[in-house]
């Protein structure tokens, strides 16, 4: 039985610091709150997150220390 | 991780994956115009149970069956019920069991009486696509060159290869890491290693590799409506190479401690 193939984790993480060229480090909810690079995903109102906003982020399993926004919640 | 399996698992794994494989032998005779999936699925179940281990997907992440039986466009998962198996059809077996707590899956498309030349050629495209995957289960490997070779091959006859579902590692659980996708480029991803148990499992389309779930939160169709053909088999990694687990140990035994 085949399993669903999913290439990345999608974690919650809130907004720490938004850096220049739509980069934001981001600390992630739950247990380790590891704090991870992150660009944004396509949508461009997500250019304008600023700190303390929550987002979901989108981590590959090869590199756990970047990370990508792809929407507020 | 605790990937690798002692040669005592392996010989436990090696029981469920051929109860598991005897099993589809039963229900590939039993595929004939007129049965139900239902009517399958209560054979797949009798006959695990007869043998002394206990169907692995029923209940797994509430799947409410023991076989996965999926019809022509549909690629996997698909559910048995009250539909009716009609000549020509093709028809994806894909079962598993737990002996000892050891896991085997193994799956394989049959046709429903006679089907067409197109059909007959992409079950053996896939099934070819299968073995030249297992073929790259030694140590020195990756699993990047696992999907590489599936790929590369269904590839070559104009098919697709679905990517939103995975093969897996196997075990002590269904599902255990690593995924092994049928696609990618070689040389990547985890390296493989003895005793390592994968199950390779590429699932083929005629036409694009865009995959719908249908409501029942199961069945797995091709977007584009064409014919779908998946095959699928439990290997160990060994020093000597790749053991399908369904099959007598192949090599020499004093060097058998992987």
């Amino acid at each position: 039985m085949p399993e669903a193939g999913r290439e990345t984790l999608e974690a919650d993480a809130i907004v720490r610091e938004a850096l220049p060229n739509a980069l934001f480090r981001v600390e992630l909810q739950g247990g380790s709150r590891a704090s991870l690079l992150a660009h944004v995903a396509g949508d461009s109102s997500l250019l304008r997150l600023r700190p303390g906003d929550a987002v979901v982020v989108e981590i590959a399993p090869y590199d756990a220390g970047r990370g990508r926004v792809v929407r507020r919640r | 991780m605790s990937i690798q399996k002692s040669w005592s698992e392996l010989q436990t794994m090696a029981r469920a994956c051929k109860i598991v494989v005897d099993t589809l032998d039963l229900l590939e005779a039993a595929a004939q115009p007129g049965v139900t999936t239902k009517e399958l699925d209560t054979v797949a179940r009798e006959a695990i149970v007869k043998a002394g281990a206990k169907p692995a997907f029923l209940g797994y992440r509430g799947y409410p069956a023991t076989l996965c039986i999926s019809v022509n466009e549909e690629i996997v998962h698909g559910i048995p019920g009250p539909k009716k198996l009609r000549e020509g059809d093709i028809v994806g077996l894909d079962l598993g069991c737990v002996v000892d707590g050891f896991y085997g899956d193994a799956a394989r498309t049959v046709a429903v009486g006679r089907a067409s030349a197109e059909a007959e050629r992409l079950m053996k495209v896939t099934r070819e696509a299968l073995l030249a995957g297992i073929d790259m289960c030694r140590p020195s490997k990756r699993i990047g060159d696992i999907g590489h070779a599936v790929q590369t091959h269904a590839e070559s006859f104009g098919y697709s290869v679905v990517r939103d579902f995975v093969g897996h590692g196997i075990g002590t659980s269904l599902h255990e890491e690593p995924q092994v996708p049928n696609y990618g480029p070689a040389g990547r991803r985890e390296r493989l290693v003895p005793g390592m148990c994968l199950a390779i499992e590429p699932m083929v389309n005629v036409g694009r590799p865009e995959v719908e779930v249908l409501a029942d939160g199961w069945t797995a169709v091709t977007r584009d409506g064409s014919l779908s053909a998946h095959f699928e088999l439990s290997v160990a990694v060994t020093e000597q190479g790749p053991w399908i687990l369904s099959d007598p140990y192949p090599y020499a035994r004093e060097a058998a401690n992987a």
